[in-house]
């Protein structure tokens, strides 16, 4: 074990937030209704490869023409939209699709943000200015603009989706994780490992950053909403998910009829997504509060 | 709490503040001889780039040809308009000779010299076709002169290479006197008279083309019955005015029984202005038009339903309001389209017929709310060739899809050789709009039924044309509108030398069809021609190259104060006829 | 002092060149090009050919960038590809009815959220203080979409109290600004409640308090005052972002600013539209965060760069 010995802090820094979150009730709420839909959206991918595998149309596509804008009832909990499908199964479908673009764009997100505020943090100098002057290049690019000019160079679709936003919302955290760097590359337990010839590498990434990781996992409840939200416009705009029911979809569809007053496909997404959204939004407060009270101003300001 | 309320004064202010800020005080009071319209978003005002039908409108407006459709007349006919008369037809039908009306003004313009426009003269016409003909303008509609006029296409060619004069002289296109037009064509068009009423053809000044250079297309300069008086905002909004040097034409005296008739004879046109949004979404159109902001709309396939009954009537509501419905039919046709080169559908006739027969028209058409009669070949009703009693070989019979699918060597959907489903990808054209969406996964459903994937692969129009004009789309969805009431027009979109980039982008090619097209090119109307058509497009519905959906039906609306208003296939210069009394 | 503001001010260069790298490699690297939809259906590919060359999209790479570059130098980014207007005008023109929309939106909300701001504070951890700050997040989490409809749905169509659509009159903007002020407040109540939680947490704050100071005067003398340094940055940095308007309600209403015209590009593919509204976008926020961080450096001499 050449290891020398790491900082004791971050054991106890995760059991503290976990008791912390434990008694804050709202939290609790929140983080029941995240993982109830977390399980509708598992289910919901279970129900897409089911039918993809076996190549059949899956139920939430299937067209029921004699009863489209049919009102909610037993059988259609909320209601058809304009081709008779069942408006209940395509909300919990969009579930899936929110699902997959928080979570990829944060796959993409992330690990761009770790790596480069690693480097710029650890290593500094010519690293730093270049990784500086790069998301600060990035940063000032209008963001919506740069997310959609992306999704549309890319192709649409929900891989356009995921790079546009992914691509576009890293500085934040990168920002976070560079300044932690610098402060953690001149203690003592970094010192002691450089004395004792580890590598830069495993400095980096096995004995600094689980001291910030919490940073990660604050960044990751924050912007999962956003990347939520963000998705819904871009199908909205028609440069999103296609051929599967999104949330952005189904609203665009349910703008056509809602002069007539038929809301239930409107009020189906809006408020399915409503409560994820509101849900991680309180969560992710109340978890970074837990684990970083000082982050609120620095997050607010990158948000 | 006191504190906080220097704050809410601020806010207060500021309120007022906007209500008094006038952004921009163009529109005057609602009044008399005002329409208020939607349109589309457009790519400027030259004549030689109006590829499309809203481009094409607002050209009409301020730009005329020397011909137009007669604007109550059914079938339709043309009327001289910049012209004094119908041309002079030589013998060999190989001379036309055109003689133009005296007297006639561009609107006024810096251009000229002191401001006051100038009389259009036969010059003018040559001027703007050699435009046409030049691909520095970036013209879309050379086609309707290529390979047709003596001389025209060596200067055509020229241009690609080299900048061209204008003064240089084509040996088909010439001057005989001040008004005097002369036109010789390589091979008999019968088309030319129609062709000449397209904007393609419209007289612009040279005179503005040089002052304004590559600006040209924001300075419309021409004889037409409005000028345009504000297109700051692009994409927003046009405004027209009445033209003050305008020739002057009036209403037409006679038309079909139930026609509008009670300004026969008047001086033309009635409005003063016409205020065009590009509003581009259904549904706030709609919502516009109900509450009064807009003169006339569509129905979209959304509210279709909602606003007619199904008697094809209008719903009691709206017609306590006055407003009144139009229905007509057009000459348009919509397709499924296969690309003939691509391996598994281009090379597969029965797969081809098997898919045709899997598409359940009827609901389809439902979908639409029966805003459309079945297609059963590429002719429209309403030109000579179409043919509504011959059925279609391949209508709606899921047996026989299932049949024919069998032969074309997929059971049940199925690739025998690699045992997975037959899965085909469609080009659509608009993703944004939902109703091309919804309309996608309803084909999508249909294949479904005899085992065949059908997948929608989403573009914008540009990204949609690149496949077809590239030839990498598999399938795709599309439509054609007429531009002249002549079903060559459809047939030339199998003929193989039109193939992609041309616009026959399924790449059909026949040499039996070649044969026949080639024939019927030169010929005059007559039977014999129609019955030639007619064995054309029998060639073409076996081969099902297409896959022939629908010719939509036109159905719109307009506000009770809209007066003198007829639907038509070719509406561009129409509003010159529109009336407008009592805004509410 | 000086010798960082030249500093500050050199690095504009590097920025605004990164700018132009990145949306040249998105757009001329990634994006395939579309210049033949300038000529239609019937183009040949020599005439393509010749019009590529034209617009500067033929030839390699670097020739392409320097071509860029010139363009940015001279501020001419040629044609829109769809509708063939020149780019500077179509943005010139669009400034004036974006920011008649955003800057309304802008200062409405700031007030109001810098007022409720400091409701909460003034009741921190109250129900009051408790109340406004899940009303804040609930109106994060309703999406732009939902407010748009619903309020054009309800206000314009059903209650008549709006125009629908369109931009002629200030009336016209009424609807879209409360829009617009409606959905932003949460965010910003809970950004400006949080600034001043944390300076009320500071010593200088309980100092003044033991000395006997009311709450009131505690809370606008200092806490605001001093809160005012990261609420005015956040400000500052805000204002380019009023340049490119607000895509959303900007199509919907049809106010035709740039918002409306980068959604057109974008559903046309028009790229140089959308590469150049990006790039000025950007190049104006180069210019706030420099003129916040020379402001900043005057305010206190003891920042240096980084």
């Amino acid at each position: 074990m050449h290891s020398p010995p790491m900082p004791l802090a971050s054991a106890s820094l995760w059991t503290t937030a976990w008791q912390q979150l434990r008694r804050n009730r709202l939290a609790m709420v929140c983080l029941g209704i995240i993982v109830f839909y977390a399980l509708v959206a598992v289910y919901a991918e279970g129900v897409y490869w089911f039918y993809r595998l076996r190549q059949q149309t899956p139920p939430y596509k299937v067209v029921e023409f004699e009863s489209r804008f049919a009102q909610p009832s037993w059988r259609h909990p909320l209601g058809t939209d304009s081709l008779g499908r069942d408006v209940f199964r395509q909300v919990v479908q969009g579930t899936r699709i929110a699902f997959e673009v928080g979570i990829l764009t944060s796959l993409i997100a992330i690990p761009i943000a770790v790596l480069l505020g690693a480097l710029a943090g650890y290593f500094g100098k010519r690293v730093d200015d270049l990784i500086v002057w790069l998301y600060t290049v990035f940063d000032s690019i209008p963001g919506l603009l740069f997310i959609l000019a992306i999704a549309i160079v890319v192709g649409k679709g929900l891989l356009g989706v995921c790079l546009g936003i992914g691509l576009t919302t890293w500085v934040g955290l990168c920002r976070l994780i560079r300044g932690e760097y610098i402060k953690h590359r001149d203690r003592q337990y970094v010192l002691a490992a450089r004395v004792i010839g580890v590598s830069d590498w495993a400095i980096m990434f096995r004995h600094i950053l689980p001291n910030v990781l919490h940073l990660v996992i604050i960044s990751f409840s924050l912007r999962f909403p956003g990347a939520i939200l963000t998705e819904v416009v871009l199908s909205y705009l028609g440069v999103g998910v296609q051929g599967e029911p999104s949330w952005g979809i189904m609203i665009s569809d349910a703008k056509l009829r809602l002069w007539q007053g038929h809301w239930w496909e409107l009020a189906g997404a809006t408020t399915a997504m409503f409560f994820i959204v509101l849900a991680f939004n309180l969560f992710g407060d109340a978890l970074r509060d837990a684990l970083d009270p000082k982050l609120r101003t620095a997050e607010a300001k990158t948000a | 709490m006191c504190c906080f309320r220097p704050l809410l004064r601020v806010v207060a202010v500021l309120l007022a503040a906007m209500g008094s800020l006038r952004v921009e005080a163009i529109i005057p009071a609602r009044q008399n001889a005002a329409f208020y319209g939607s349109t589309e978003r457009i790519r400027g005002f030259d004549p030689v780039q109006t590829g499309d039908t809203t481009s094409a409108a607002a050209v009409s407006k301020v730009y005329e040809g020397l011909y137009e459709y007669k604007y109550l007349a059914r079938p339709y006919a043309v009327r001289p308009l910049l012209a004094e008369a119908l041309p002079e037809i030589s013998a060999d039908a190989l001379t036309y000779t055109i003689r133009i009306r005296r007297g006639v003004r561009f609107a006024d313009d810096p251009c000229f010299p002191g401001g006051k426009g100038r009389e259009l003269t036969a010059e003018d016409f040559l001027y703007s076709w050699k435009r046409l003909a030049d691909t520095r303008n970036r013209s879309t509609g050379y086609w309707i002169f290529e390979g047709r006029i003596v001389g025209l296409d060596e200067f055509h060619k020229r241009s690609i290479k080299e900048k061209v004069r204008y003064d240089e002289p084509v040996e088909g296109l010439q001057v005989l006197d001040r008004y005097t037009l002369q036109i010789k064509l390589t091979q008999p068009y019968p088309q030319l008279i129609w062709v000449l009423t397209m904007t393609y053809t419209f007289a612009v000044p040279r005179e503005a083309v040089e002052y304004y250079g590559e600006e040209f297309l924001n300075h419309p300069v021409g004889t037409g019955p409005f000028v345009v008086a504000d297109w700051r905002w692009r994409n927003y909004r046009i405004v027209y005015a009445r033209n003050p040097n305008y020739h002057g034409d009036t209403y037409p005296t006679e038309g079909e029984p139930g026609d509008p008739l009670e300004d026969a004879g008047q001086p033309i046109p009635f409005l003063n202005r016409i205020t065009e949004y590009v509003v581009g979404d259904d549904s706030t159109e709609w919502l516009m038009f109900l509450s009064g902001q807009l003169a006339a709309s569509g129905i979209s396939r959304n509210n279709f339903d909602a606003v007619i009954t199904a008697q094809k009537d209008l719903t009691p509501e709206l017609k306590v309001r006055g407003i009144r419905l139009y229905k007509s039919p057009r000459m348009y046709t919509t397709y499924l389209g296969f690309n003939m080169d691509d391996p598994v559908v281009g090379k597969n006739q029965k797969l081809r017929q098997a898919l045709a027969c899997a598409v359940d028209i009827e609901k389809w058409i439902a979908f639409y709310n029966h805003r459309m009669v079945p297609a059963t070949g590429p002719i429209p009703p309403g030109v000579a060739g179409y043919d509504p009693a011959q059925p279609s070989p391949y209508k709606f019979d899921l047996d026989r899809a299932r049949r024919l699918l069998v032969e074309a060597g997929y059971p049940g959907g199925k690739d025998p050789q690699t045992g997975s489903r037959l899965t085909l990808t469609m080009e659509i054209g608009n993703a944004s709009d939902p109703e091309t969406r919804q309309a996608a996964d309803l084909l999508a459903s249909f294949f479904d039924r005899i085992g065949v994937e059908l997948k929608p692969s989403y573009n914008n129009w540009p990204e949609f044309l690149k496949k077809l004009e590239r030839r990498q789309a598999q399938m795709f969805q599309l439509g054609w509108l007429i531009d002249y009431p002549d079903a060559e027009n459809f047939l030339q979109l199998f003929y193989s030398k039109n193939a992609s980039p041309g616009p026959n982008h399924c790449n059909y090619a026949n040499p039996e069809f070649d044969r026949l097209y080639e024939q019927i090119r030169v010929m005059q109307d007559s039977p014999e021609r129609t019955a030639i058509y007619q064995r054309m497009a029998g060639l073409v519905v076996e081969d099902c190259p297409w896959i022939f959906l629908t010719h939509p039906l036109s159905f719109g609306l307009f506000q009770p104060w809209l007066k003198n208003f007829k639907p038509s296939d070719f509406p561009y210069p129409n509003m010159k006829f529109y009336k407008v009394e009592r805004h509410p | 002092m000086m010798a960082y503001i030249i500093r500050r001010v050199l690095y504009v260069i590097p920025v605004v060149f990164g700018v132009a790298l990145v949306t040249f490699i998105l757009f001329n690297v990634v994006g395939w090009n579309a210049a033949s939809q300038m000529l239609g259906k019937h183009a040949s590919p020599e005439e393509i050919a010749a019009l590529q060359e034209r617009l500067g999209l033929s030839g390699p790479l670097y020739q392409q960038f320097s071509h860029y570059l010139w363009q940015i130098v001279t501020l001419d980014f040629g044609r829109s590809y769809a509708t063939n207007q020149k780019i500077s005008t179509l943005i010139l023109n669009g400034i004036l009815p974006s920011l008649s929309l955003t800057v309304p939106i802008f200062l409405i909300d700031l007030l109001l959220a810098i007022g409720i701001a400091l409701v909460a504070a003034y009741y921190r951890n109250t129900w009051l203080d408790r109340s406004i700050v899940v009303l804040a997040v609930i109106g994060m989490s309703i999406s732009y979409l939902v407010y748009i409809l619903v309020g054009q749905y309800l206000l314009a169509y059903r209650a008549g109290m709006f125009p629908i659509w369109g931009y002629e009159t200030a009336k016209y903007l009424l609807l879209p600004v409360i829009i617009g002020v409606v959905s932003g407040l949460g965010s910003g109540v809970r950004f400006y409640r949080t600034v001043m939680l944390d300076e009320m947490y500071q010593d200088y704050v309980r100092t003044a308090f033991a000395k006997g100071c009311t709450q009131r005067s505690v809370l606008f003398k200092h806490v605001l005052k001093n809160a005012m340094i990261p609420i005015l940055t956040s400000v500052v940095l805000s204002i380019p972002f009023l340049y490119t308007g607000n895509l959303l309600l900007e199509n919907f209403f049809g106010i035709p600013g740039l918002g409306y015209l980068s959604v057109e590009a974008i559903n046309s593919a028009d790229y140089p539209v959308i590469k150049a509204v990006v790039f000025v976008g950007s190049v104006l926020y180069v210019f706030a965060s420099l003129l916040t961080d020379i402001c900043y450096a005057l305010v206190d001499p003891r920042i240096k760069l980084r």
